[in-house]
Parts: structure tokens; sequence; C-alpha cells
């Protein structure tokens, strides 16, 4: 715990010496920090690669912005209420790709969010189709709250949602269900023998997995004031899988870490040169090739976890 | 009423009988071996039963039960549990960890998202008393990938074990273990099986384990049963000597 | 309906043409995956890649065919160099580190052909023989379509009998199911993977350069076609190469058909087939599971 301990208090006290334009990097950072968390559930627990966790991601921003925008739900409820909606409507979507494993499982991941996406692009009246939804608000709700409206104050919100969801999804793996999760990874088979029924453990992670997307999603909504179908699109699906590998999978900090990296790196490259994207592949590949544990794996070979 | 009924079990693949109508009555306590050369279909025989394969014809009924179309995992829920014939384990966690899980799957909370201290505790209860009923105490931090092949072999029972199950199903349980590592498989297996309290089926190919654990033996070849008795019988039996070519005796 | 017959031939041709291009793509992406059990994100990449140098070949030599023998040579060796150097490295590790170096190989490449082309769609013109529009049943067709879709015939056939007759073919269909055991007979399996994956890179130029003078080169072209791609491997079924070439015929008929009668559904009806078949069937209508 120690060291996730010390990032967050990296990550709470960081915002006091920025200029603005960089607290606002870093609030996408740490939005996407969750959104690849979230991803990190199914690759790194239980060996089930999403290729379109996009679809979640943009489900839930589409619903937190058309909740802000048709209603007065203040926006810690309506950013709640669409990561549990993302959760919900992936119960249905986790029991269609269970249907196959391996790169099967993947491929409809994929077709899953390239449909969502399809719909996304025709829907008007609740996407905005190609325009997307524009103007979303940051509502106060019944008591006036307005703190949100800030850099800060969003930044620290961001924040509290990713810690809350770290120490959930922490608790989760370290669960009866979480030790069931290690065993599918490990040896499906054998954990069908010894008596699980695996099928519903993987559709429950990957509906919990979604939720926790579409709860980024419906922080980015309000973050960015607009959604489209860019946040649908496995471009994103594909950038998100690397920080959860970059990062380091099955660490749930990690990932977080990756997402900084990423924004962090893509950030400093565009500067320079406008072929960041090149760097990055560059990137991609060493990283690969050179440290497959990722950044976390790198770290923790530096400074070894003491006994206790 | 026996624990375990097969009658007329059959799996075809196309043209190929796996398993051609093999029909057999298991009682509970019983330690019963089933042998045959290469391909006599043992192992198929264990999938029917344990519901990995679905099976083309026959039934099984497990303490009275029609198993027929229960799924695998509820199989061994009802109190079946298995070892594989190529080792079967979770080689990134430590041997404890391997056996807790075994055990954690009776219980009615293993699946909670959060907490699960007591479910924790209980499991790893069950899991050392099969750990120390099989003398593999002194491994148990390690992990099950690092161990000795017939330690490995030996956790895998254990982990049947530590469920608790009705009835034990072996899949050839000493293959590729050294002569001496048999010898200790063995005499554990029959401190084991002495209790009297576990029903078990048992696949082997080295005879002298057979005769050395087993109550009763079944023999097939080619997918079916040719003969069924206790070990005297079988020996002197001429069909089974053909089958094997050459005999044993 | 005496205007329907004409317009369902037209159509149909349409859609061959089009088939063409998927086959092209899908028939190359599914020998990667049966051989080497590589998902290539950079297929898209290469298949613009392929449409950029033929560009190129047009533009130095005047010759449409130059360019024709130009792309997919120069394709598939980078292809080649591309595992030679790199994803070699990677065998024995688990999938998903194929996986992320392609889609690395995909950012690198999109960038380079953006440094030496530029960012403006780039015309390609097909040469004058080819330029010309023919009437079918009285309805105008152009050439070029005919052109693409007899390509794709001939292709196929040129594939299938490679795969059938020659000693490379019977090669890489045995690796596919037993590499350990052609290894032991004395192949080189290494030789045979940079050849498969060589080809299978070649196939996507031959494609991109073929696509070039109906849709113009441009930096968009990879993100399409990779995804039209997994659509069509993931129909047909990974690794199956009379699946990518059913994969390729569907989805050119549903995009075609789809357009014109369902324009605002085409797209989603795609994907919505392609979820219905990986249901049915997990690995894809004729697929070995991965």
């Amino acid at each position: 715990m120690r060291f996730p301990l010390a990032v967050a208090v990296v990550l709470a006290l960081l915002p006091l010496g920025l200029p603005p334009y960089a607290m606002t990097l870093l609030t996408e950072a740490l939005i996407l920090g969750l959104f690849a968390m979230s991803l990190d559930l199914m690759v790194g627990y239980a060996r089930l690669i999403s290729f379109g966790h996009a679809a979640a991601y943009g489900f839930g921003a589409y619903a937190s912005g058309n909740f802000l925008l048709h209603t007065s739900m203040p926006l810690p409820c309506a950013v709640l209420l669409s990561g549990l909606l993302g959760g919900v409507v992936a119960i249905p979507v986790g029991w269609v790709c269970t249907q196959a494993r391996g790169i099967s499982f993947s491929m409809l991941t994929l077709a899953y969010a390239q449909l969502l996406y399809a719909v996304a692009f025709k829907w008007t009246a609740v996407t905005g189709a190609s325009d997307g939804l524009a103007g979303i608000p940051r509502n106060p709700g019944p008591f006036g709250v307005t703190w949100w409206d800030t850099k800060a104050g969003f930044y620290y919100l961001t924040f509290a949602y990713l810690a809350c969801a770290f120490l959930l999804c922490r608790d989760l793996v370290r669960s009866p269900f979480g030790a069931v999760l290690r065993g599918i990874r490990e040896n499906e088979a054998k954990t069908i023998a010894l008596g699980y029924n695996t099928r519903r453990y993987k559709i429950a992670i990957v509906a919990i997995s979604y939720g926790f997307a579409g709860l980024a999603g419906a922080l980015y909504a309000p973050f960015a004031g607009f959604a489209n179908t860019e946040l649908l699109f496995w471009l994103l699906s594909g950038q998100v899988l690397i920080m959860v590998i970059v990062g380091g999978t099955g660490t749930l900090i990690g990932p977080i870490i990756g997402a900084i990296f990423f924004l962090y790196v893509q950030q400093k490259l565009s500067n320079y040169t406008d072929s960041w994207a090149l760097f990055f592949g560059v990137i991609f590949i060493a990283v690969v090739l050179f440290m497959p544990e990722g950044i976390w794996g790198l770290l923790r070979s530096r400074f070894p976890r003491r006994a206790a | 009423m026996a624990l375990l009924e097969l009658d007329d079990l059959t799996k075809r693949y196309g043209g190929i009988v796996a398993v051609d109508h093999v029909t057999m009555r298991l009682e509970q306590g019983e330690v019963r071996a089933v042998i045959g050369p290469n391909g006599a279909g043992k192992t198929s025989l264990f999938h029917l039963i344990t519901g990995v394969v679905k099976a083309t014809e026959g039934s099984v009924r497990f303490a009275g039960q029609d198993l027929s179309s229960m799924p695998a995992h509820q199989r061994c829920q009802r109190g079946m549990s298995r070892t594989f014939q190529l080792t079967s384990l979770f080689p990134e966690l430590s041997a404890r960890d391997n056996i807790s899980l075994a055990a954690q799957s009776r219980d009615a909370k293993r699946w909670i998202p959060f907490g699960g201290g007591a479910v924790f505790r209980d499991a790893a209860r069950r899991g050392d008393e099969a750990l120390q009923r099989l003398g593999l105490t002194h491994i148990a931090e390690r992990p099950a990938g690092l161990l000795s092949h017939g330690d490995q072999r030996l956790l895998e029972v254990a982990m049947a074990l530590a469920q608790q199950p009705k009835l034990l199903l072996l899949d050839e349980p000493t293959q590729g273990l050294s002569v001496e590592e048999t010898a200790q498989a063995v005499d554990v297996l029959a401190g084991l099986f002495a209790a009297g309290d576990l029903t078990v089926l048992l696949v082997e190919h080295d005879m002298e384990v057979v005769f050395r654990l087993a109550h009763k033996i079944t023999v097939l070849h080619r997918g079916a049963v040719i003969a069924d008795g206790d070990p005297e019988t079988i020996k002197a039996d001429e069909g089974v000597q053909n089958a094997y070519l050459g005999g044993f005796a | 309906m005496s205007d329907f017959l004409p317009f369902l031939v037209t159509q149909c041709l349409n859609a061959l043409s089009q088939a063409a291009l998927l086959f092209f793509l899908g028939c190359g992406l599914t020998l990667i995956f049966g051989i080497m059990r590589i998902v290539n994100f950079a297929h898209g990449a290469f298949f613009m890649l392929g449409a950029y140098v033929g560009y190129s070949a047009v533009h130095w030599t005047g010759s449409f065919w130059l360019a024709l023998i130009a792309a997919p040579l120069v394709v598939g060796g980078f292809g080649a160099a591309f595992e030679l150097g790199i994803l070699r490295r990677l065998y024995g590790r688990d999938g998903h580190a194929f996986l992320m170096v392609t889609f690395g190989l995909t950012l690198i490449m999109g960038e380079v052909i953006r440094l030496i082309w530029g960012v403006e769609a780039l015309q390609v013109k097909p040469p004058d023989s080819l330029s010309d529009i023919v009437f079918i049943m009285d309805e105008p067709f152009p050439v070029y379509r005919l052109f693409l879709a007899a390509s794709g015939i001939v292709v196929a056939i040129v594939i299938w009998q490679f795969l059938e007759r020659t000693r490379l073919g019977l090669l890489i269909r045995a690796t596919s199911q037993n590499a350990e055991m052609v290894y032991a007979l004395g192949t080189d399996v290494a030789l045979v993977r940079s050849a498969v994956f060589g080809i299978g890179c070649g196939l996507a130029g031959i494609g991109g350069v073929l696509a070039a003078p109906l849709v113009t080169a441009s930096l968009g072209m990879a993100p399409n076609a990779v995804i039209d791609t997994f659509v069509i491997v993931i129909i047909g079924g990974m690794g199956s190469f009379l699946g990518s070439l059913i994969g390729a015929l569907l989805v050119a008929f549903v995009q075609v058909f789809g357009t014109y009668y369902f324009p605002d559904f085409a797209l989603a009806l795609m994907y919505l087939i392609m979820l219905t078949v990986l249901v049915v069937r997990p690995g894809g209508l004729l697929g070995k599971e991965a």
C-alpha cells in the first residue's frame, strides 16, 4: 500500500504548484487512469483482453452528457448513475462475448464497440450523430454546489473518484471473487473442474470493468464539455490497452501510471514535433521488447518490497 | 444403491467409438482401478463422468441423481473431484494458494467480491488438513510450478481431497514419476485409502500400483469393458492378457 | 421490373469488385494469423503503403502496370524485414505482445508516410486502357471495376493453387498445423514465417495499389482498412483461406446492397452480422479457434 499511497499524496499535492493548463492535463490523465485501471481488471486479473473498451467509455460519456444536458441532476449523481448504467448494460454484452474464448472473445468486444460506434453515428436524438453533444454543463444540483466548476475543483472531484475506485478495485481483487479470477487467469479448465461456474465470474468482471470505464467516460463529458463518436473509436480502445500494458498489467496502479505517462509523453512530444505518433510507436515497441512488465514492473524491481 | 452408476455410457466422435456402452457400479468406500492399453478410452470415460465431454448415449447416475444434463462445474459441486492425466495446476500460485482455491469452492460465500477473511480462513484450514494427509506441508509456500513432478501429482490429489469429495477420480496419479517417487506416492495413497472414508475411481498403467491399491479392477479395451472383478481374477483372465499383448503374469 | 435486372447485375459486379479488394486484405491477414498466430494490427498500414508506393511508381515511371509489380514487392519486402528484425524476438511470448508491436508499427508507418508523401490525398490515374466505361445491359459500368473483380478472381485462384500445388505452399499448410514437426523435418520454420509475413503484407500492398485509383491514396486508409479486414476475417474464420473469400464476398455484398437499401443502417448491419456469426460459431464460419 505504500507506493499507491505515495502516488496518491503526490497527486493530491501536485496541483498546488501547477499552472492551469497543466491542471487540465492532469485531470484528463486521471480520467484516463481510471479508464485504464478498469481495463486492467479484465486484462490483468482475468486475462480477458478487450479490444473495444472505448465502447464503455463512450457510453458513459453520452449517458452523463444526456443527464447533465436534459435534467438538473447534480454532476456527481449524473456521473455515478452513468457508471452504474454502463455496468448494467454490459451484463448482456459480457454474456455474448464470453460465449467465446481467447482471440474470439477479443474480437467480439471489438464487434460490439464498432456496433455502438455505428449506432452513435446515426442516432441523432441521443448522441447528436457526428456532431456529438456539446456544451455539457457541470450541474450544481439542489444545494447549489459549484466548486467543481473550477479547474482545481474538478481535478479534486476526479481524484476522489479515482481514489475510491482504486480502493474498491483493490478490495475486489483481494476478495474470494478475486481469487477465483486468478484461477481463471492461470488455468480456466482447472477452475471449472474445481466446481466454479467460470462463465458467471467472467460476465461479472466484464460488467464491473465496463462500469468503471463508463464512470471514467461519464467524468470526461462534463470535463471537456462535449461528447462525440471519437470516444467510441477503436483507436482509443487500442490506446487504453497500451496504457495498461505499458503501465503494467495486473497491478491496478500500473495502468494509472501508464495513462499519466502516455498523456505526458504525448504532450511533451507534440511540443517538439508533429510526428509524436512516430516516437510513440517506437516507445511502445521498445517497451514490449525490453520491458514486458511495464513501468510498474520496472519500479518494483528497482525498489523491492521489504518483508513486513 | 451404488454411489456411481454408469449405464451404456457411450461416446462417438464421427466414426470412432471412444467409449463403448460402458456399464459399471461403484459402491461407497470402494477403490476401483480402471486399466487398459493406450487408447482404451480411460480418460474419455473420466471426461464423460465428470461432464467435460457430453455423452452420445447412456447415463451417469451419482448418489441416485441423473447427471446427464449437468455441466462439469456442477457435477464437481455434487461431490466429484478429479485429477488430470497431464498435470493441471495454477503454476504461479503457491501450493497453499492452489489448495485454498480448491477448498474455497465448497464455501457458499466463495464468490463474495469484498473482504472474505472467514472464507479464506476456512479454506486454508481444509487445505492444510489435505496437505498434511498427503505429506506435503513442507512445500506449502513454494510456487506450484516449481515443485518436483512427484510433488505436483500429489498436490493435485491434495486439491481434490480438500474438496471433501464423495467420489475421487484420479487419472494416472503416478504418471511420469520415477520408481522411488512412485513407491512414495503409493505409500501415501495406500495410507489415504486405508481410512476407508473415500470412494475412488483410479486410472492406472502401472500394474504394481493397481494391485497395491485397488479392491476391484475394470478392464477397458477399445472403449468397452472386457473384464470386471477382483485383482486375482483379472490377473488370470486370458482376454485381458491378450489385450495387453503378452500379459503381465 | 425490366430495369431491375440490369441494376442487379451492375450492383453484383460492383460488389464483386469491392470483394476483390477486401479479399486481398483478408487473405493476407488470415494467412499471417493461420501460420504465425499473429494478429497483424498493422495490416491496414501495409495496405496504405501499397497505395502510396503505387502512386510514386506511377509518378516516376508513368506505368500503372509497373506499379502493380513494384508495390507488393516493396511492401512485402518491408513486411518480411520487420518480421525478421522485430517480430522474431517475440515468439514464445503471449499473443498481446504481437498486437502491441503491430499497433506501434501502425503509428510509425502512418507518420513516416505522412512525412514522405504529405497530408494531401494523392490521385492515382489508372492506365488509359482501363479508364473506359462499358455498357452492361445498357447500364454504364467502369472498366476499372471489372478489372478489379477479375484481378480478385485471378489472385484467388493463384493463391489457391500455390497453397495446394507448390512445395512452399505445402510447407505453409503444414506449418500452420504443426510447426514443430515441420522443423523436425529439417525445414527452416523461421524462413517460412518470414516468407508468410512478407506474402501477407505483399497481398495487402497489391490491394492498396489497386484500390488507389478508386479511393485515392490518403492517410485515412489505414484505420478503415484494418477494421474492414478484421470483420472479414472474423466472419470467415481466422486462418481459413476459403473463409476470407466468403467473408469478403459477404461483407462486400452487404455493403453494396445495404448502402442502397438501408443507407442509415448499412454500417451497423455489418457489425451485427459479425456479432451474430461469432455468437453462433465463435471461430468464424470456417475458422480454427485461436
